[in-house]
């Protein structure tokens, strides 16, 4: 077997090498290649990878913090299945796990140390969505098989890194010049302290669950021998989990209380920054404590580290106060809105010589503290044209600014809709993403509309369009019932009108002989009269005086009787209200709607209460709704050409509530019958309507 | 006034169109309510609980609004209405009365009346809603 590398150099077996597994596929995709190990085929774990074991003479050779005590018993040589990271993010089990995380970290590691010059004081894999899920697909994220990962910008071919074998923990590099990497090649950013690897061989992360050496690897680093250093604690595989549910779980298994920092995704796993040695290890006594759904315990791993980003670059007091002034200029309180475009050209940090470049984190950290602090409603965000190309730092928004619906994140680097899970949490109703490079990647705009919406559901609007409801209509119904009013009449005029032949029309009713009414109604005019029916309980409980004659059609089949129960001409009308209890009604009580009007009809429905004064049910409070259809009459009088009379029992709120205004009793002359003149001049009166309406 | 037919026909023929309509209308209500609009004419004016709504491009708007529904009908009466009136447009008063269950809310009685009218063609009779009137009985506590 032999290995090809990036420049076409032939190794067999025996060679020293560093190959790091191989991408895409049998026989084609990149490998990179270091010196300091020999290559060797190995068993194949995975169809497209090949094991490669890696021998070394002297321990402190190590290039990487991720080189672990080989298991195989009896040899000398550090043994190493270097895979790169496994396609499926689950975690393959053929392989010890130690090995497997010591591939891990050294794949991340290496990526690490070769690519992120121009990235400086960030920690973004660049963006890259993992692509575990992929079969058959390299694990190195982006590999198409043609270029570096790393150098994103079509930058060249990877370079061999040549980890020079030192006594020291610096790792010195070859690299062809890229105008990318920006920092000098003999440091890695932010990492000087994170090796441990100078002590007996040891990496760091031998020292699970034994604490000792991890103590004595801080005693060791003068750097930050200050009390207070900070450890970085790492999830392998930690991008599978939501984040809160992760957090949540370490929080709860941890046995001292700790505050996370600088939390962010790199490649697969979850990283996040502590201090104090004591939270430190009680960190690592989690690991394999937590089970996920799939009831894998969840490794947890610590190491001493640099400390974070937004503790280092962290602003001054002077600095905070600055950026605090210059974020109020951009806000809109009567908006809640914060617009921070273009925010590291505002005059007012160039000019106190402040950088704030959001895409570094302690400028994000600052920024979301001032807005946690000074604008804990906010509403709407917009980042627009700050180059953001990772949202890491914005994950904490969830936290600092979780009101915010709103978000503009427009005309931005980011690559990948996947950047969009690091603030899946926000309840966001609004969002705008045009003008990243991620938008030219859907082949159509329902496909990018569906994606999105897989983060935010309840998405309403993005780029500025009103997005179509979503399928799951059903759960977006409206639980508002339209607030309901009282009576509608239309016009004051019809008002007027319907008033006072109501007024007329129940003085006689209550107080008159209704034979008088006679002459209400239209000598063809129809009177039907119901009372409800529950099956439940079909005997009437005391309606039974209007149990005869109602003619509620759910109850009364036969036809022939439905026939005979509807009330013709004006006689019969009349002769069958005289036959109702006697009855006052309470003209306050009464609510009515004027729902239908033309020329030749008017037809409204009142709804009251009213007493019944004598019989077996005096005192009684019913309740009901009166449907009247009229016609114009002379005088501006309404003839009745339909009444409808459904009459049910008062609940206890309507008996309670009736006649509480006392009703204008009339004299006991009017309790005679009128005479026919007397009913024309109460017609044609204009007596001021006392009904409440 | 001389009637085209005779009493009981009439009767008869304004309650078969009130019975089937009031089946079609809750039902449709309840689980089609986006074509419930199609049982309203042009025109028709409803008022709910006070509120006017005129036209099917408000009434749409109206159910929509609405949040789904359960109702239950435990009264149905239903009259011809006089020509005179109606100008000769057929026209069936239909009054209802039961319960509702709005999606949220408590379940309420409710009281509804309708003005029927009949669009004849040469198959069939169609009843549309030309007027709709539609109050909770304890309209007033919310």
């Amino acid at each position: 077997m032999k290995a090809e590398g990036p420049a076409g150099q032939q190794y067999s077996p025996g060679d020293r090498c560093w190959y790091l597994g191989q991408g895409g596929g049998n026989g084609g995709g990149e490998k990179w290649l270091a010196s300091g190990h020999t290559l060797r085929e190995g068993p194949r774990e995975f169809p497209d990878q090949l094991d490669v074991e890696c021998g070394r003479k002297r321990a402190r050779q190590a290039p990487s913090e991720s080189i672990v005590q080989g298991k195989a018993g009896g040899r000398e040589t550090v043994q190493e299945a270097v895979t790169s990271v496994p396609p499926d993010i689950k975690a393959p089990s053929a392989l010890a796990k130690e090995v497997q995380l010591a591939c891990w970290l050294l794949v991340e590691s290496v990526w690490w140390l070769i690519g992120f010059g121009k990235h400086e004081r960030e920690y973004s894999d660049g963006g890259r969505p993992p692509q575990g899920r992929k079969k058959g697909c390299s694990s190195f994220p982006g590999n198409s098989g043609k270029r570096s990962p790393h150098y994103e910008h079509g930058g060249g071919e990877p370079q061999p890194s040549h980890l020079q074998e030192d006594d020291g923990n610096v790792v010195k590099r070859d690299v062809q010049e890229d105008p990318e990497v920006r920092h000098s090649p003999c440091t890695i950013p932010g990492n000087e302290r994170t090796v441990g690897w100078h002590s007996e061989g040891h990496m760091h992360m031998t020292v699970w669950g034994n604490r000792k050496p991890l103590e004595r690897e801080m005693r060791e680093n003068t750097q930050d021998g200050t009390p207070g250093s900070w450890f970085r604690v790492t999830i392998p595989y930690g991008v599978k989990y939501d984040r809160t549910w992760l957090m949540n779980s370490i929080q709860r298994h941890c046995s001292v209380p700790f505050t996370p920092v600088d939390f962010h995704f790199m490649h697969t796993g979850a990283e996040f920054f502590v201090q104090e040695a004591s939270t430190a290890s009680a960190l690592m006594d989690v690991s394999n404590k937590i089970c996920d759904e799939e009831s894998r315990k969840i490794p947890v791993f610590v190491s001493p580290s640099a400390a974070p980003y937004s503790v280092q670059d962290k602003l001054k007091p002077e600095e905070m106060e600055q950026l605090k002034l210059t974020l109020s200029k951009r806000f809109d309180v009567s908006q809640q809105a914060l617009d921070l475009r273009r925010l590291r050209v505002d005059p007012g940090l160039l000019g106190h010589d402040i950088d704030i470049i959001l895409n570094q984190r302690s400028c994000m950290a600052a920024t979301l503290q001032i807005i946690k602090k000074n604008f804990p409603e906010l509403l709407s965000l917009n980042l627009s044209s700050n180059k953001l190309y990772q949202l890491d730092g914005l994950s904490d928004i969830i936290q600092m600014a979780p009101t915010v619906k709103i978000l503009n994140l427009s005309k931005n680097k980011l690559k990948y809709l996947w950047e969009l899970r690091k603030i899946k949490g926000l309840k966001l109703e609004e969002l705008w993403l045009q003008g990243n490079p991620l938008c030219g990647t859907f082949p159509d705009q329902s496909t990018y509309v569906r994606a999105i919406r897989e983060y935010f559901p309840k998405l309403l609007r993005l780029d500025g369009q009103e997005l179509p409801s979503p399928v799951t209509v059903e759960v977006d119904t409206p639980y508002e019932v339209k607030p309901c009013k009282g009576s509608y009449f239309g016009s004051d005029k019809l008002k007027r009108q319907v008033l006072q032949f109501l007024q007329q029309f129940y003085l006689i009713h209550d107080y008159g002989d209704r034979q008088c009414l006679v002459g209400a109604y239209h000598h063809r005019a129809y009177f039907s009269l119901t009372i409800p029916f529950h099956p439940e309980d079909p005997a009437p409980s005391s309606l039974c005086e209007y149990f005869k004659d109602s003619r509620n059609m759910k109850k009364l089949s036969d036809p022939y009787l439905r026939v005979q129960l509807l009330k013709h001409t004006n006689r019969v009308i009349v002769h069958t209200l005289c036959v109702l209890p006697k009855t006052q009604h309470d003209l306050s009580s009464f609510v009515v709607d004027t729902w239908s009007q033309t020329e030749t009809m008017l037809c409204f429905s009142v709804s009251g209460v009213f007493k019944e004064v004598e019989g077996s049910s005096q005192d009684c409070v019913r309740a009901f709704t009166r449907t009247f259809i009229t016609t114009p009459a002379s005088y501006s009088s309404l003839c009745i050409v339909n009444d409808e009379l459904f009459v049910r029992d008062a609940s206890p709120s309507e008996t309670q509530s009736v006649f509480s205004i006392p009703a204008p009793t009339p004299t006991s002359s009017s309790m005679h019958t009128l005479s026919q003149e007397q009913q024309d001049i109460m017609q044609a009166s204009s007596i001021p309507p006392e009904v409440n309406l | 006034m001389a009637m085209p037919m005779d009493f009981k026909t009439y009767v008869d023929q304004a309650c078969k169109a009130a019975e089937e309509f009031v089946n079609i209308y809750y039902e449709t209500m309840d689980k089609r309510r986006r074509v419930l609009t199609r049982l309203y004419l042009d025109k028709a004016t409803l008022i709910w609980n006070g509120n006017v709504v005129t036209g099917l491009e408000a009434l749409a708007n109206f159910f929509d609004t609405l949040p789904s529904s359960e109702f239950q009908v435990n009264m149905l009466d239903c009259q011809p209405v006089h020509e005179q009136a109606t100008q000769a447009q057929t026209t069936v008063l239909v009054v209802t009365s039961g319960t509702v269950k709005f999606d949220g809310n408590r379940q309420r009685y409710f009281n509804q009346s309708f003005l029927l009218t009949a669009q004849s063609t040469p198959n069939n009779t169609v009843w549309k809603i030309a007027s709709d009137c539609f109050r909770f009985q304890d309209w007033a506590s919310s």
